[in-house]
């Protein structure tokens, strides 16, 4: 330890990369944050036709609320059909948490892991498994015409829209409750037990208020993804129409962004008052953790309704997935209970004619999920560790567009870009875009996660080592939320691949993507094709979901909590 | 001071907490020599790695100076002020091997493949961590990561090595163990150290020179010895090792060298006075007021012969020491007395009497 001391390279005046990052970022969030809700925000109060301005402002947009009963209708079958659908999956999902939390039966993880299923695949595509099986010509609906005489009421309409919605959301109830049971300290409960507490009592008074709050933001999740949706009730609903479906027809029939950005903006005060109604009942309970396990029920009774129950619901809940996949082999199925011939034709002639809309759908979710990776990592790094006074500005911005109904950013965007200084609908651009602003969050609440666990004094450690920002950022923090960028950044990609309901209003002829040409396919009658391209995508999907599980060293079910 | 090797000078740093502002460290100024191994101590929140963190460059003063070798410090980046540093998470990274952690530093700095698989492999040797360069830092226990902190500080020889509490993770044992090696490594090395710490017993074993930090304020500076021996005031003395208060009245008021004399009667004059500093005057009431502190080791006990008559309530055998609990009427509260031989005749219950020698008594006025 005689040698000189090395010298260190010669001291730069500054480091720009921080605020070059904190320029882009700004501007960004700006541009396709910002500015595209703001403006979808202001066309909504202007007259169609007019000119936007601050001057010509109006309420006509929304006296349609008050005198057309179309509009009313939507308005009122949205709140209904979202409602019903978030109730009846709670009720599915609360008994499956609870028995998964606390009844001793095997596989609970297959169980956790089943229920991402319904996740991962688009709503519509399990919208049209129900035509299958309960249209007119479905298999049950034949079936049971055949034994019984009878004839089932129509899948079409609010009950087959309820149905799929239910059954497509129901997971999220279920993974959010599951992991606060587990995570639940255990001693409460023993402890309401030795005060003399039957089991019920427990449940009623200890337990369900403990994970009151958790179910109350799964419950406010799928209530904003079922008032959300256009998938299903565009394929399902047939005349019951909903403000997706409103906003879609508005543009697509008339090209009336005025009146599309009015009901989008009723849309987002939907949205806000579940987001509301979440702010006042959350409970000052909290979940403590503790490494040890709640005790769970051993008798037979119990393991025997659990075990019957979970893996009724995940069958019912895959249904779905497995019908179309078995839809897409089938040559002839006439209302039989299975197919009566088996083919490959179908996947055949999607190959043959689908390989555009794959390429494209390939290329704009690889694109979104790029520059979702750069803006989420370095938005979520700013989040955790930076000294910003308006991170919480930050965090609304990035998380406000995930929240939104698709549709609704789909209608920001055109507003924003359909004329005037910038314009990029019928690009790929504007695909792009929106995708990112829709799911720029899954990275960033990844990385944001990953960044508070890391031990601050590394950094501090590399740069006493005499590294500048951007060589901490290169060869220590990367490196570290590498897993979480790769997982958050599949978990945007395999999600993209099926993204409708921005899509639908921004999508032009060269750029169509897989879930239009599933989605034209459906509205042609041509289930087989479309089985077979939906199956596809599932397929890629849950194996790159399974993928970034690995990655992110989590279990699939994580990923989704 | 001239020629020191890092002068802190009016240092105060405010952090803004919610609105409130929380004053850190308050105008704290200190001079440390080349080759020194001074420690910064207290209890916790008191400013001392605050301190610290200042004069690595990773929190930045709000006023105040701090020179290195006279020359200002304060507007040189952390990472170009070629500092060594020890983290008390130790801080290594968990995605690089033991050789990679280790030739960080050297990396950055530009150095070509052999020189850093020297420079490396050397002070891998000196701290014995040769067999396990390839290993990740999971896979090593305590005291092994923190050596590897401390060789990934000293590889690139800094001018200074910083310590920021870095034995607080390890168990009692290897603390002791691990605190000889640094010191052992600092002497051989002749490095420059600063080191923070709220053990006072880790702090008087291996520093040169202590910092007393109290509420963001230094307290005391000076040799362990010294700072045992005449702590200037009473949250030091209570702070480093163990102390008896005995409140008193100055026999001759406003002479404190005069001496005291207790409400029992008994009077002593002690050979260090100190008057209270502003924030402490308060613990005394009269104007005349004051109050003798004695070391329970410096205590006599003795069956027969002394000033103070006192009763013993316990006795207790602690390791190689023996402390005998009494009551007095010199003290509201109980007295400790330490003595390393027990003393005959002297059991619970047994009437005694205290001896206080002068040369070890502080007497604190106001």
């Amino acid at each position: 330890m005689t040698a000189t001391p090395p010298r260190l390279a010669p001291p730069l005046a500054r480091d720009w990369a921080p605020l070059a990052l904190g320029l882009i970022i700004a501007v960004v969030a700006v541009l396709f944050l910002l500015y595209p809700l703001g403006s979808a925000m202001l066309l909504a109060f202007v007259r169609s036709g007019d000119e936007p301005s601050l001057t010509g402002l109006t309420l006509a947009n929304f006296a349609r609320f008050f005198t057309a009963a179309s509009y009313q209708r939507a308005l009122w079958n949205s709140i209904y059909s979202g409602l019903a659908a978030t109730l009846i999956a709670t009720a599915i999902a609360l008994p499956m948490a609870y028995a998964v939390a606390r009844i001793a039966m095997p596989l609970r993880g297959l169980i956790s892991a089943m229920t991402v299923v319904p996740l991962i695949s688009p709503p519509f595509i399990g919208a049209y498994a129900w035509i299958i099986l309960l249209g007119r010509n479905g298999s049950i609906t034949q079936w049971v015409h055949q034994w019984t005489g009878w004839t089932l009421p129509t899948i079409y309409g609010p009950v087959g829209v309820i149905l799929a919605l239910a059954l497509s959301y129901f997971p999220y109830v279920y993974l959010i409750v599951q992991g606060a049971l587990a995570a639940a300290d255990p001693h409460i409960e023993e402890a309401a037990r030795m005060a003399g507490a039957s089991r019920a009592r427990i449940v009623r008074t200890i337990t369900l208020p403990l994970v009151y709050p958790a179910v109350a933001a799964s419950m406010l999740i799928v209530f904003i993804k079922a008032i959300g949706d256009f998938g299903v009730p565009s394929i399902l609903g047939g005349e019951f129409q909903v403000l997706p479906t409103l906003i879609y027809y508005q543009i697509h029939g008339f090209f009336n962004l005025n009146a599309a950005a009015a009901i989008a903006a009723v849309n987002v005060l939907l949205t806000v008052l579940a987001l509301e109604w979440l702010n006042r009942t959350r409970s000052f309970v909290t979940v403590g953790g503790t490494a040890r396990a709640a005790a769970r029920f051993t008798n037979a009774r119990a393991r025997a309704f659990g075990n019957v129950y979970c893996w009724l619901v995940i069958v019912i809940a895959i249904l779905p997935q497995l019908v179309i996949a078995l839809a897409s082999f089938a040559d002839r199925w006439p209302g039989t209970m299975l197919p009566e011939s088996y083919t490959l034709d179908h996947y055949r002639r999607v190959w043959s004619q689908l390989t555009s809309p794959i390429a494209n759908s390939l290329i704009l979710a690889g694109a979104a999920t790029a520059i979702c990776v750069v803006f989420g990592t370095v938005t979520a790094y700013a989040s955790a560790r930076g000294r910003l006074r308006a991170r919480w500005a930050l965090d609304v911005m990035i998380m406000l567009p995930f929240v939104l109904p698709g549709l609704v950013v789909g209608v920001a965007y055109l507003t924003a870009f359909n004329s005037g200084w910038l314009v990029l609908t019928g690009t790929g651009i504007i695909l792009v875009l929106a995708y990112f602003t829709r799911r720029v969050a899954f990275i960033f609440r990844s990385v944001a996660t990953t960044i508070t666990q890391i031990d601050p004094r590394l950094e501090d450690a590399s740069t006493i080592c005499g590294a500048g920002w951007s060589a901490t950022m290169r060869r220590v923090m990367v490196p570290l939320a590498a897993p979480a960028i790769l997982a958050g950044a599949i978990l945007v990609f395999s999600t993209l691949i099926g993204e409708i309901s921005a899509t639908v209003l921004l999508y032009s002829a060269r750029w169509k993507t897989i879930s239009i040409a599933i989605y034209e396919l459906v509205l042609g009658d041509l289930l087989a094709e479309a089985s077979a391209i939906g199956t596809i995508t599932t397929i890629m999907t849950l194996l790159l979901v399974m993928a970034a599980s690995r990655l992110a060293g989590r279990n699939m079910a994580d990923l989704f909590r | 001071m001239a020629g020191a090797a890092l002068s802190v000078r009016n240092l105060t740093k405010v952090f803004a907490a919610g609105g409130a502002a929380v004053t850190a460290v308050a105008d704290v100024s200190f001079d440390v020599t080349g080759g020194e191994f001074f420690t910064m101590l207290g209890p916790s929140g008191c400013g001392k790695t605050t301190t610290l963190r200042v004069i690595a460059g990773l929190e930045q003063a709000t006023s105040g100076g701090i020179l290195q070798d006279g020359r200002d410090f304060m507007a040189t980046p952390p990472q170009r002020r070629n500092i060594g540093m020890v983290f008390q998470s130790y801080a290594l990274f968990p995605h690089l091997t033991i050789f990679e952690n280790v030739a960080y530093g050297l990396r950055l700095r530009g150095l070509d493949a052999r020189a850093i698989e020297r420079r490396v492999a050397a002070i891998l040797g000196l701290l014995q961590l040769e067999p396990y360069a390839q290993r990740h830092p999971a896979d090593m226990s305590g005291g092994q990561q923190q050596r590897v902190s401390i060789a990934r500080a000293l590889v690139y020889e800094p001018s200074m090595l910083l310590l920021d509490e870095p034995l607080a993770n390890l168990d009692a044992k290897l603390r002791v163990l691990m605190r000889e090696e640094i010191r052992a490594l600092q002497r051989r090395l002749g490095i420059t150290t600063l080191y923070v710490t709220h053990d006072q017993e880790e702090a008087t074993a291996i520093s040169d020179r202590l910092a007393v930090f109290d509420h963001g304020r230094l307290a005391q500076l000076g040799a362990p010895e010294e700072i045992y021996a005449q702590p200037q005031s009473l949250f030091v003395a209570d702070f480093i090792g163990r102390a008896n208060f005995l409140p008193a009245r100055l026999t001759l008021p406003g002479a404190p060298d005069a001496g005291a004399i207790f409400a029992a009667g008994a009077t002593v004059r002690p050979a260090h006075t100190v008057r209270l500093p502003a924030n402490e005057t308060a613990r005394i009431n009269a104007a005349d007021g004051a109050i003798v502190m004695i070391r329970p080791e410096h205590l006599v006990l003795a069956a027969a012969a002394g000033d103070i008559a006192c009763r013993v309530v316990r006795t207790q055998l602690l390791g190689g020491l023996l402390r005998y609990t009494v009551q007095s009427d010199v003290a509201p509260g109980p007295i400790l007395v330490e003595t390393t031989r027990p003393l005959p005749g002297i059991g619970e219950g047994a009437t005694a009497r205290l001896t206080i020698p002068p040369a070890d008594a502080v007497l604190y006025h106001r």
